[in-house]
C-alpha cells in the first residue's frame, strides 16, 4: 500500500484560506457597516428634521433610503460575523474607524440641524449613543489586544526558561 | 500507550507528541488571534497532516481533501473567538468532526448504539505486529462512532476527557467506545489470520 498523503500541499492549503484572510474584504465588510449605519442616521434625521407635511412619495423616498442603508450595514456585520471576523489588531483598527465615524456623523448632523433650526437635541442625543457604542468597542478591543500581548510575553518568558 | 498504533499507522513521530523546540500551539494560535499571518499558516501547516488524517479515516479519498479544506475555513473564521487558545487540539477536532458529521450524516442515523457506561478501559489487545495496510483497512470497516473515536485516541493523541468533549458523550462513553472499538479490530485482524 502506498503512503496515502494529502493532495493539497501546505502551501496551497494556506492560499486556498486567502479569501478569508484577505485584508481589502475586511475593509470592505467595516466600510460597509459603517457607511450603512451612517447613511441610515444620516438619511433619518434628515427625514425627521424636514420642516412641514411631507408628500406621501417623499416619505416612501426615504423609507427606501433608509432601508437601502440599513441593508448594507447587515450585510457588513454579516461579513463580520461570519465571513471574515477580525483579528485582535484590526478590531482595534476598526474600533477606531468607528469611533471616527460616529464623531463625525454626528458633527455633520448637528450642523445641520441647527442649520435648519431643529434643534441639535435628539441628533446630539443619537449621536452620543453611537459614539458610546463605540468607545466601548475600542476600549475592548485595545483590552483584549494587550491581554493577548501579556499572554504572547508570558509563553515566551516561560519557554526561555524552560 | 499510543506509540504501537503511530508506528502501525506511520505517522511522524511528531504527529504524536510534544515537539522540542517549536512555538507551542497556544503561542501559535494567540499570535494568530493577534493578527500574525505567519503564525497562522504556521498552525496549518502544523496540523494540516493530522487533521486530515483524521478525516481520510473516516471519509473516502475524493471526499478527505475537501471537507480538510472546509475545515480550515471553518477554523480562519473561528479562531478570532476561540477563548481558550491554549486547548486548540481539541475544538480543531471538534471542528473537524463537525464537518466530517455533516458528510455521514446517513451513516450516522445507521449506527447501532448500545453503549454502556460504566465499561473501565482495558490493556490494549491489539498489541501486535500487523500490516499497515491491513490496519487501514480494519478501521475503514468499523462504524463510524468507533473509527472516530479510535482516530480520536490513537491517532491524534488526544486524551479521553478531549475526546469526550469533541464527540459531546460522557468519557464512560468514550472508554466503552474504544474497548468496543479495539474488540472489532482484534477481530477482524484474526478473521484476517493475524494472532493478538
Amino acid at each position: 500500500m502506498t503512503e496515502e498523503e494529502p493532495r493539497l500541499s501546505a502551501r496551497e492549503t494556506i492560499e486556498r484560506l486567502a479569501p478569508a484572510l484577505s485584508t481589502g474584504m475586511r475593509v470592505r465588510a467595516v466600510t460597509a457597516l459603517l457607511a450603512g449605519l451612517s447613511g441610515a442616521v444620516f438619511v433619518v434625521a434628515l427625514w425627521s428634521s424636514e420642516p412641514g407635511p411631507l408628500p406621501g412619495r417623499t416619505h416612501l423616498a426615504f423609507t427606501l433610503l433608509t432601508v437601502f442603508c440599513l441593508a448594507w450595514a447587515g450585510y457588513g456585520g454579516w461579513l463580520l460575523r461570519n465571513r471574515v471576523p477580525l483579528f485582535a489588531a484590526e478590531q482595534v483598527i476598526a474600533a477606531w474607524i468607528a469611533l471616527a465615524a460616529s464623531t463625525s456623523v454626528t458633527t455633520l448632523m448637528t450642523i445641520v440641524a441647527v442649520q435648519r433650526g431643529t434643534g441639535p437635541g435628539l441628533v446630539l442625543a443619537t449621536g452620543a449613543l453611537f459614539v458610546a457604542a463605540a468607545s466601548v468597542l475600542a476600549v475592548r478591543a485595545h483590552a483584549r489586544r494587550a491581554a493577548l500581548l501579556r499572554r504572547v510575553r508570558d509563553l515566551t518568558g516561560r519557554k526561555e526558561e524552560a | 500507550m499510543i506509540s504501537w498504533f503511530v508506528n502501525l499507522i506511520g505517522l511522524p513521530p511528531d504527529c504524536a507528541g510534544e515537539r522540542e523546540g517549536e512555538m507551542t500551539d497556544e503561542l501559535l494560535v494567540v499570535r494568530a488571534q493577534l493578527g500574525e499571518r505567519a503564525a497562522l499558516a504556521e498552525l496549518v501547516t502544523r496540523w494540516r497532516v493530522p487533521v486530515w488524517t483524521y478525516v481520510r479515516r473516516m471519509l473516502d479519498a475524493e471526499r478527505a481533501d475537501d471537507v480538510t479544506q472546509e475545515i480550515w475555513l471553518a477554523v480562519v473564521r473561528g479562531l478570532p473567538r476561540l477563548r481558550e487558545p491554549g486547548r486548540f487540539a481539541p475544538w480543531l477536532f471538534t471542528i473537524a468532526r463537525r464537518s466530517v458529521n455533516d458528510r455521514l450524516r446517513g451513516e450516522y442515523a445507521r449506527a447501532r448504539e448500545d453503549l454502556t457506561a460504566d465499561d473501565v478501559l482495558t490493556e490494549d489487545p491489539v498489541e501486535a505486529m500487523v500490516d499497515r495496510a491491513e490496519l487501514v483497512n480494519a478501521l475503514s470497516g468499523l462504524p463510524v462512532p468507533e473509527r472516530e473515536i479510535l482516530v480520536l485516541f490513537y491517532l491524534e493523541d488526544l486524551s479521553v476527557e478531549d475526546c469526550a468533549r469533541i464527540c459531546q458523550v460522557p468519557v464512560g462513553t468514550v472508554k466503552s467506545r474504544l474497548n468496543r472499538a479495539r474488540r472489532m479490530l482484534r477481530e477482524h485482524l484474526q478473521e484476517r489470520g493475524h494472532r493478538s
